[in-house]
């Protein structure tokens, strides 16, 4: 009897041993939003631009970041919106800024059930991805049937952008935005080192020495982009290293020649400077083990400036300003000298899942989230009344962002700069002039259009060189850049080597050839 | 009892044997469908992966994959160092783990015991990504620990994140901290299996204690070590991405010194999730690793047959 007993108990758990484990491989897709729940109403004969949405759907969105305290309450507010006009809601859930790098690939290959994503040019996945085959092709008639009113909001040029191979993957975002930094930096430090104006390269890096002789670093790294933009150049996105080794002449529209680093005498020129810079302590040695954000090395004083966008840099330098007022903080271009130009509108935008089941549906709802001004102000600045409060027509002013968030939340992708509002400044500081100066100066100083402009390469047929140089080029490019090697000229003679080993020879190739079908396509 | 032959044989000694057939099971379940089945991902490494078509469906490319792990000319370097500080990291564990593990035996206090052996163990459980940000706060030229020793006894800063020489040191240095409390317990256990009336025999022929240690434990405890040592060899090929991405991070200056297969991988195929690429370089470490196990498996073999593991 005993005995049977114990048979039956090493049954039972060696049973419940294998059930727990098998439990394990089941699926748990369904842990998206909170609105998930919600039962599913079918509304009889409901249109939405004549498109009957009478069958209830849930969709669902991934975001880049993270979510904030109170993003749930202003999403439910979404919902209601679009549960009215499309019969439709969506949740969202976050990639962090930690992990989109590595999980945004995996959402595609494992499968997952979702209907929009964020994506952009280059830093968004977004060649990558369509390269893979992850995003659904966005026809022409397509856009215009479900989404007319984007259709006619995004400019011309901005679908142009989003093409890849004759097909639109994103609906691109609609603001100017300009790709170049400017600097935050104390002007209580100007002063005393008797700096007047930080506007072109030999200003700033005058400045930058006179930081390291008074025992102050002057920024994070290394002022390459600054470099390369005073000599007119440009990145070409989709390349390696994030478009950083190869440029091109953006401000002369005739020059279509393309410079990689390893034969532009820019490079070795720049180098020598850096290198100059680094020993005198214009930034730490510590700089390429350094993974503290951009802005605290300003914020604890450690810095003397910060190189950001300019919306960042009047966020920060405000910041600097309100915890230390006597540092005066502003913002200077470094470049002034030199025509500026816009972001490529694919810079932010949404695509839509190959695998999604409501393609039709994601589509109008995202056509709601472009062209809806209650959407658009819900998404970039909260609740009305909580997080902020309208001034007129078209400007807000902030109550209290800490639980949202200003324009923060991942609703770049579907930002209109035809209905979003503009900030209005109750208390106004020599900082937000010049802010506005800044602004003003980079919108009446745009350069030409370029034949290059909105191009992007597609690494297709050279995937296994593009690998190699990104394994390859570490090893030599960023300590270079920030002026760490003994020796420059022999530091960039073995990373020629290197990078023609592994195949920049073919890349550069495979890129003339792209360019000029992309250039032959434009006329 | 007659010896029963053939399928019927087979399903009577099935039934004889069920409860530990079934005891069995669970661990064969998690083998099957954790470690076997995933091996048909292997197929990855030969094709050009895309959404669309999925793992069984891309197309094939041959040898593609692998291509640009040599073009990008740093195969050999990479190799080499993974293959260098793993045969150090063995042997210093090993020495280390085993030193550890025979003093704390031969110390007659509990409590120190008790407590030296917590304390080493407790490092094993902090993860690299904060060893990492120690590692940082020690070594930094700005703001580290031991810079601001150096420069308050008047010495002059040491860049460490500059100085790739530095850097082998520094790995081997917290590999051991990190591991020798975890390894040490398997010697502990070892020892602890030894039997006492070996120790008494020895103490009446007289032997001190480094004789004892050196005639007795030691030897006793080769099987395990041997065992032990087997295993890790079995991961030669393969770098310790944890370790080496947190403490070296994407420093250039120190990849001479401190890149491995592993760290070279990610940095090469981050940007643009080629999982074909990736497989590759997996099948290769495994299959270098696969090699190595057996070839050192025959070697011990020839030695002593009762110490290989198959």
């Amino acid at each position: 009897m005993k005995k049977k007993t114990k048979q039956v108990c090493a049954l039972t758990l060696s049973a419940a041993m294998a059930a727990g484990m098998l439990a394990g491989c089941g699926s748990d897709s369904d842990k998206g939003g909170s609105d998930r729940k919600e039962s599913a109403k079918n509304v009889e004969g409901k249109t939405y631009n004549g498109v009957d949405v009478s069958e209830h759907v849930d969709l669902k969105m991934y975001l880049l970041g993270e979510r904030t305290p109170d993003f749930d309450a202003v999403y439910d507010e979404i919902n209601k919106i679009l549960e009215d006009k499309l019969n439709c809601s969506v949740s969202v859930d976050f990639l962090s800024w930690g992990e989109h790098e590595k999980k945004y690939s995996l959402l595609f290959s494992s499968q997952e059930d979702f209907d929009l994503i964020f994506t952009a040019t280059s830093w968004g996945h977004y060649e990558q991805t369509v390269a893979l085959g992850g995003f659904y092709p966005m026809a022409e008639d397509f856009i215009q049937k479900y989404a007319p009113q984007t259709w006619e909001t995004v400019p011309e040029v901005a679908w142009e952008q989003a093409k890849i191979n004759g097909e639109i993957y994103m609906v691109p975002n609609n603001q100017t935005e300009f790709g170049q930094d400017v600097l935050a930096v104390r002007g209580d430090l100007m002063e005393e080192y008797n700096v007047k104006s930080i506007s072109n390269w030999d200003e700033m890096t005058e400045f930058f020495k006179r930081c390291a002789e008074n025992g102050i670093y002057a920024v994070q790294n290394g002022p390459w982009y600054q470099y390369f933009q005073s000599q007119g150049m440009g990145l070409v996105g989709g390349t390696p290293k994030s478009g950083e080794l190869i440029l091109y002449n953006a401000e002369d529209p005739e020059d279509l020649d393309f410079r990689c680093i390893i034969d532009w005498d820019g490079f070795t020129d720049y180098c020598k400077q850096a290198k100059e810079m680094a020993d005198a302590g214009c930034w730490s040695p510590d700089v390429l083990s350094n993974e503290e954000d951009r802005q605290t090395g300003l914020l604890t004083g450690k810095t003397a400036a910060m190189v950001w966008n300019m919306g960042t840099c009047l966020t920060y330098a405000r910041q600097a300003n309100t915890e230390n007022p006597d540092w005066n903080t502003t913002l200077v271009d470094p470049v002034s000298d030199h025509p500026k130009h816009a972001n490529p509108y694919i810079n932010n935008g949404v695509a839509i899942n190959k695998n999604s089941k409501n393609p039709e549906r994601a589509m109008m709802a995202l056509n709601e989230f472009y062209t809806n001004p209650e959407i658009q102000d819900l998404t970039m600045l909260g609740i009305e009344g909580k997080h902020w409060e309208a001034v007129g027509e078209n400007q807000y002013k902030l109550l209290d962002e800490s639980g949202y968030g200003l324009d923060n939340n991942c609703n770049w992708g579907w930002k209109n700069e035809k209905i979003y509002r503009t900030e209005y400044v109750e208390n106004r500081t020599a900082l937000d002039d010049t802010y506005d100066a800044v602004k003003e100066s980079f919108t009446n100083n745009q350069r030409e259009d370029h034949p290059y402009d909105g191009f992007n390469f597609n690494t297709e047929n050279v995937t296994s060189q593009v690998a190699a140089v990104e394994a390859a080029v570490d090893t030599y490019y960023k300590p270079l850049i920030n002026g760490l090697v003994d020796d420059v000229d022999q530091s960039v003679k073995d990373m020629k080597s290197a990078l023609e080993s592994a195949g920049i020879r073919d890349i550069l190739t495979e890129l003339d050839k792209q360019a000029a079908d992309y250039v032959a396509g434009k006329q | 009892m007659q010896k029963k032959q053939g399928v019927k044989g087979f399903f009577s000694k099935l039934y004889r044997y069920r409860i530990f057939l079934l005891m069995l099971l669970p661990a064969v379940v998690y083998t099957l469908i954790f470690s076997y089945y995933p091996m048909t991902g292997i197929v990855m490494a030969f094709k050009k992966y895309n959404y669309a078509d999925g793992i069984l469906g891309s197309p094939w490319c041959g040898l593609d994959n692998f291509k640009f792990f040599f073009k990008s000319g740093q195969a050999g370097l990479v190799t080499r160092n993974t293959v260098l500080y793993n045969l150090v990291f063995i042997a210093f564990n090993t020495i280390f783990q085993i030193a550890v593990a025979i003093f704390l035996t031969e110390i007659n206090n509990k409590h120190f015991r008790k407590t030296a052996q917590s304390l080493m163990f407790l490092p094993y459980f902090i993860s690299w990504v904060i060893v990492g940000v120690m590692a940082f706060n020690i070594f930094s030229s700005d703001y580290g620990f031991l810079n601001t020793l150096i420069t308050g006894l008047g010495g002059k800063r040491i860049p460490f994140y500059t100085n790739p020489k530095a850097w082998p040191f520094i790995l081997i240095f917290f590999n051991i901290w990190k591991n020798i409390g975890y390894g040490s317990v398997m010697y502990l256990a070892a020892i602890m299996g030894i039997d006492t009336s070996v120790y008494e025999a020895a103490a009446i022929d007289g032997a001190n204690v480094f004789q004892r240690i050196r005639k007795v434990t030691i030897p006793m405890i080769m099987p395990t070590t041997i065992i032990l040592l087997l295993l890790a060899v079995g991961g030669i090929f393969k770098g310790n991405f944890d370790m080496f991405y947190n403490l070296v991070g994407n420093n250039g200056l120190l990849f001479n010194y401190t890149d491995v297969i592993d760290t070279l991988t990610f940095r090469a195929l981050i940007r643009s999730n080629d999982f074909g690429m990736a497989a590759a370089i997996g099948l290769f470490q495994s299959v270098l690793c696969f090699i190595t196990v057996i070839v050192v498996n025959k070697l011990v073999g020839k030695y002593d047959k009762d110490y290989t593991l198959f």
